[in-house]
């Protein structure tokens, strides 16, 4: 800063700000307490309380501190005679318009109307009460408000405009009548409103309330630790009494969420309380699950895995980590799994739509997940989202991207072939026809190059192999383009340069790209699109690989992988096995283990014959679930360490429980690559146990104990002996969440990695529809925790699947009707929903809903590379159901 | 009585609208000019154009609702012909407002804020126009009819009640 600092006097002390800060900045900064109502460190300042006025002693005047800008030989009083005075009556007035109910107010002493009207004295209100009467009905499970106790103090209009993007409510009349409202002064649920919670954590007073508690109460303990869904990796406080959830609060003191959370975050954690939880082990014994001591359940578990490891051999055993699980457990469970059983074959759910981004990434920026921070996203001037609608998957980056939009004037390039709601945010929406992706970034790509738009300086100095990419390029034209995809070869030209003219642009990739068929190259070309533009690394834009699940980057970078040790350090490599086998004291297997879908097939043949599922729902969560189902049927052994009795649980001859995030300690590392500590704050449910505690019994069970007594000193080994996460430790995580991979870009060139389009097979006969498979914002994953959440649960619709108008018309289907979707795989029956937001030929169905329903429409088709399932979108037709209805 | 000149038109359709709102995108400060505009071309500003107004502008469709719900001259439904705004302001209510705003209630057969189905006559009243002299004050669209009393507003609005 070479700005001059200025100098005022602040109640007779000389103290100094840089210009631009606020009377308020400087008072609280040099210690002195201004009370304040609408004043938040995270919203645009507004002056609407008027309860942090001083007194400039040179003018007498009094102004508002948070909208005061510091000038030089300003003489401010903070507490004047005159100040004090007018505080009480500005108070008093707003308490002459609020309901006497604090006695019973669920905001109790949270309220800060209460605190600021007692910090400053005031005790009787000597005005004319003016009731205002104003309970809004609304039939949301989630929030509920008392306008009566409004003071119009704007944090919750602001926090829905500025920090969440949604714009739900704003002012609605003038003067006593004037109150926040939706449009319409609708009730919030026939409202734009996402109920992420924002406004309930931001209003000062008990005018926004949650809704429906579980459990309710004054807070006794509170815990800071990291939201357990999306990969958006969300600070929050669980506020605890008599060790359940009384609430669950945003921090405001996140870099990365900044006051804001999601609905999910916000009103979905309270699965940990479902009567559903499983509280003891269970051994099944013909066909029953009996309950059974910890002792005994890990003795059947060790017996079993050690007998068919001596029968038939390491190989024929799988293990499954979790990308929910911590850092911690997953380093732990491929320790297990390759000292304890021997065996490369062990996989996580993430890397199934992960492995794509690894080597995609990988082998052209030497990356293995994202490139920049999440502030670097929201400082962007052009954000190409592609294949992912952050809205309902990752919706702390919607929020990022929206306030890039509105607030930097960001441009918007949005390439989807439905109508996502960031549509209406977009300056320029290119819909290609499915799979194509490939062929329009080539073709962007392409002008580029043309045009000569590419930051020559990055190009030339940073990158390799320019010139093979160019020549692979030459075919794809922009006519070309437009004939693969569809989109006119003009708007691919203009789409190129506005992307390529940027200074800062960002692409931001979700499962859409890394889930099709070709993921690896749908990646490695967004890569080079990136590459010539400049556009990776510090100062400039990123590319953002969102993740589905909280631990899906961590769960990867501690190895559970097939083929990687710990910190993507290759199986193979001597140097690495070299430094593990020492510090295990064991002999690593060799050769590159099964990936999970492979593991499945092979238990269908036979030459599986024992599986160990930490976290995971593949009966659900993996394609064709019938096989899969009879795949896991057919095992020797298997056992599932689960929160719940999943559908995959069921088929387990041990079930294990454990404990969940909110009664553990240990770390999750989020899409950014930060990593930040989750810490107990409630006692594990019944007789479960947190997972990296079971991994631990049973290896001792099974006479090959590891010598760690707390996920703290796992995590000291891993700073040890994983480069990438050297410098984590738990001291230096308590103050600050840490953000990985400075400087883990490569410091060799980079290298421009050509990708072919390559057509996607055309349909079979009799599948005229594309269906596309996605995530809704109520719900997530395979829905075994929010089907669970008392809340998220009633907004639990049918099963259904959405198509356009048109082919409604064509099916002579409406709105409600049963229909059958039929893909060469499988079938399922669903309700029918016309939606405005598909083209022609396109069908929507939700991820959620158990039982495996919508996978069961997808065939096991692997990415040749990663050997990743293709789970985004298939062909289907589909048939009505006569007589229905 | 003078006809006045406050338009009513149709009710306009979207195309319409769309048209007058294109003029001002991207425009965020001409949200009130807008406004003013639509509301000289339509008499009033017809709730559907909300959306496109916030489209064109940048604004979340809550922020054009919040400014037109606070500005009292912004109206969403159609108006009369003739505006008639008795003035219920300190001055004119010592000279007897009160009476002359039951008697405008009597003739229009309206209460404060209707209009008549035949979108002729609007009935509102106003806080103060500035010519306490003249008090008590009506105005009818731009026209101020000042020194009130009840024979006088039987000669502007009694016409009114005569045709009922």
């Amino acid at each position: 800063m070479n700005l001059e600092a200025i100098t005022i006097t602040l109640n007779g002390r000389e103290v100094s700000g840089q210009p631009g800060m606020t009377v308020l900045d400087l008072a609280r900064e040099s210690g002195v307490a201004v009370p304040t109502l609408c004043h938040d460190p995270h919203l645009d300042p507004v002056g609407a309380c008027r309860i942090c006025i001083v007194e400039d002693e040179r003018s007498g005047a009094l102004m508002a501190s948070c909208v005061t800008p510091i000038a030089p030989g300003m003489v401010i009083n903070t507490e004047s005679p005159r100040v004090q005075e007018r505080r009480k009556t500005i108070i008093k007035l707003m308490l002459a318009s609020h309901p006497d109910s604090c006695l019973v107010c669920d905001k109790g002493n949270r309220c800060q109307l209460r605190k600021v009207a007692s910090d400053i004295g005031v005790g009787l209100v000597e005005f004319q009460r003016i009731p205002q009467l104003a309970t809004i009905e609304e039939v949301n499970p989630f929030i509920e408000r008392d306008l009566s106790k409004c003071i119009l103090c704007a944090k919750c209009i602001r926090a829905c405009q500025e920090l969440v993007g949604e714009g739900a409510i704003d002012y609605l009349g003038r003067g006593f009548a004037s109150k926040p409202a939706t449009l319409g002064d609708l009730p919030l649920e026939k409202s734009e409103c996402t109920f992420c919670g924002t406004c309930v954590a931001l209003c000062p007073t008990g005018a926004i309330m949650e809704k429906d508690k579980v459990y309710t109460g004054t807070t006794t303990t509170t815990v800071h630790t990291v939201c357990p869904f999306c990969g958006c990796g969300c600070g929050v406080y669980l506020e605890v009494k008599d060790n359940r959830l009384v609430r669950v609060r945003p921090d405001a003191d996140s870099s990365l969420s900044r006051s804001t959370l999601c609905v999910k975050g916000s009103y979905g954690c309270d699965f940990v309380h479902s009567s559903d939880r499983l509280s003891s082990p269970m051994v099944k014994v013909n066909g029953n699950f009996g309950v059974v001591s910890w002792e005994e359940a890990l003795g059947v578990v060790a017996d079993a895995f050690k007998r068919i490891k001596e029968t038939h051999g390491s190989s024929s055993l799988v293990v499954f980590g979790s990308s929910k699980c911590t850092n911690e457990e997953n380093y732990l469970l491929q320790r297990f799994a390759r000292c304890v059983l021997s065996t490369n074959n062990i996989d996580n759910g993430s890397r199934l739509y992960n492995a794509a981004t690894h080597v995609g990434l990988w082998e052209t920026v030497g990356c293995r997940g994202t490139t920049n921070s999440f502030d670097d996203l929201e400082r962007s001037q052009v954000i190409l989202v592609i294949g992912t609608d952050p809205t309902s998957s990752a919706p702390l980056v919607e929020y990022a991207i929206k306030r890039a939009v509105k607030r930097n004037g960001a441009k918007l390039l949005l390439i989807d072939p439905r109508q996502t709601k960031l549509v209406s945010w977009a300056n320029l929406w290119l819909k290609p026809k499915v799979g194509t992706d490939v062929a329009l970034i080539n073709g962007m790509a392409k002008v580029i190059i043309d045009e000569n738009m590419l930051d020559k300086e990055c190009v030339a100095g940073k990158t390799t192999n320019l010139e093979t990419l160019a020549k692979d390029l030459q075919e794809y034209t922009p006519g070309y383009v437009e004939k693969i995809t569809g989109i006119p070869s003009d708007d691919i030209c203009h789409a190129a340069r506005f992307f390529a003219k940027a200074g800062r642009a960002s692409i931001v990739y979700g499962d859409g790209i890394t889930q099709n068929i070709n993921g690896v190259g749908s990646v490695a070309a967004l890569a080079n699109l990136a590459l010539m533009t400049g556009n990776i690394g510090d100062g400039r834009g990123g590319i953002y690989a969102l993740q589905m699940e909280n631990n899906a980057q961590g769960a990867c970078d501690m190895g559970t992988l097939p083929d990687f040790l710990p910190g993507y350090q290759g199986v193979e490599d001597a140097q690495a096995r070299k430094i593990f086998e020492a510090r295990w004291g064991c002999q690593l297997p060799v050769g590159v283990g099964l990936t999970a879908l492979e593991a499945i097939s092979g238990a269908e043949e036979g030459k599986m014959r024992g599986m160990y599922i930490v976290g995971e729902n593949p009966a659900v969560s993996f394609p064709n679930s019938n096989l899969v189902r009879q795949a896991l049927e057919s095992l020797d052994f298997l056992v599932v360490q689960d929160i719940f009795l999943t559908e995959t649980a069921k088929l387990a001859k041990v079930v294990l429980p454990v404990a969940s995030f909110a009664e553990k300690e240990g770390t999750f590392t989020n899409f950014d690559g930060t990593v930040q500590r989750i810490r107990k704050a409630l006692e594990p449910f019944g007789n479960s146990l947190p997972d990296w505690e079971v991994i631990l019994r049973l290896a001792t069970t099974m006479n090959s104990s590891m010598p760690y007594s707390s996920p703290q000193e796992v995590m000291k080994e891993i700073a040890e002996l994983v480069p990438l996460y050297q410098g984590v430790n738990y001291a230096k995580l308590d103050v600050k969440s840490y953000r990985l991979g400075k400087g883990q870009i490569a410091s060799e060139k980079m290298k421009f990695s050509p990708v072919k389009y390559i057509p996607q097979p055309s349909p079979e006969d009799g599948y005229p529809l594309t269906l596309f498979v996605g995530t809704t914002l109520y719900q997530f994953g395979s829905g075994s925790r929010t089907l669970r959440a008392s809340r998220l649960r009633k907004l639990l619709p049918e099963a259904f699947v959405e198509l356009s108008k048109s082919d409604s018309r064509k099916l002579k289907v409406k709105d409600g009707d049963r229909v059958k979707v039929v893909s060469p795989t499988g079938e399922v029956a669903v309700l029918v929903r016309i939606s405005d937001t598909l083209n022609q030929g396109m069908v929507f169905m939700p991820a959620f809903f158990p039982e495996g329903l919508v996978n069961g429409l997808f065939d096991i088709v692997l990415d040749p590379r990663t050997k990743a399932p293709a789970l985004k979108t298939c062909q289907v037709r589909l048939e009505r159901i006569e007589g229905d209805g | 009585m003078a006809k006045l000149k406050t338009k009513i038109k149709a009710e306009p359709s979207l195309a319409q609208i769309g048209k007058l709102v294109a003029e001002y995108r991207g425009q965020k400060w001409a949200l009130i000019p807008l406004f003013q505009v639509m509301q000289d071309e339509f008499g009033y500003i017809p709730p559907e154009s909300i959306d496109l107004i916030a489209k064109a502008l940048g604004l979340f469709p809550v922020q054009v609702q919040g400014v037109i719900s606070f500005y009292a001259q912004l109206y969403t439904k159609p108006q009369g012909r003739n505006v008639v705004r008795v003035c219920r302001g300190t001055a004119c209510h010592v000279r007897g407002g009160k009476t002359i705003l039951k008697l405008a209630k009597q003739y229009l057969g309206l209460e404060e804020g209707e209009t008549t189905p035949d979108y002729e006559y609007t009935l509102e009243t106003v806080a103060c126009i500035g010519v306490c002299a003249l008090a008590p004050n009506i105005v009818i669209g731009t026209t101020t009819y000042g020194h009130m009393n009840p024979k006088k507003v039987a000669q502007l609005l009694g016409e009114r009640k005569g045709r009922e």
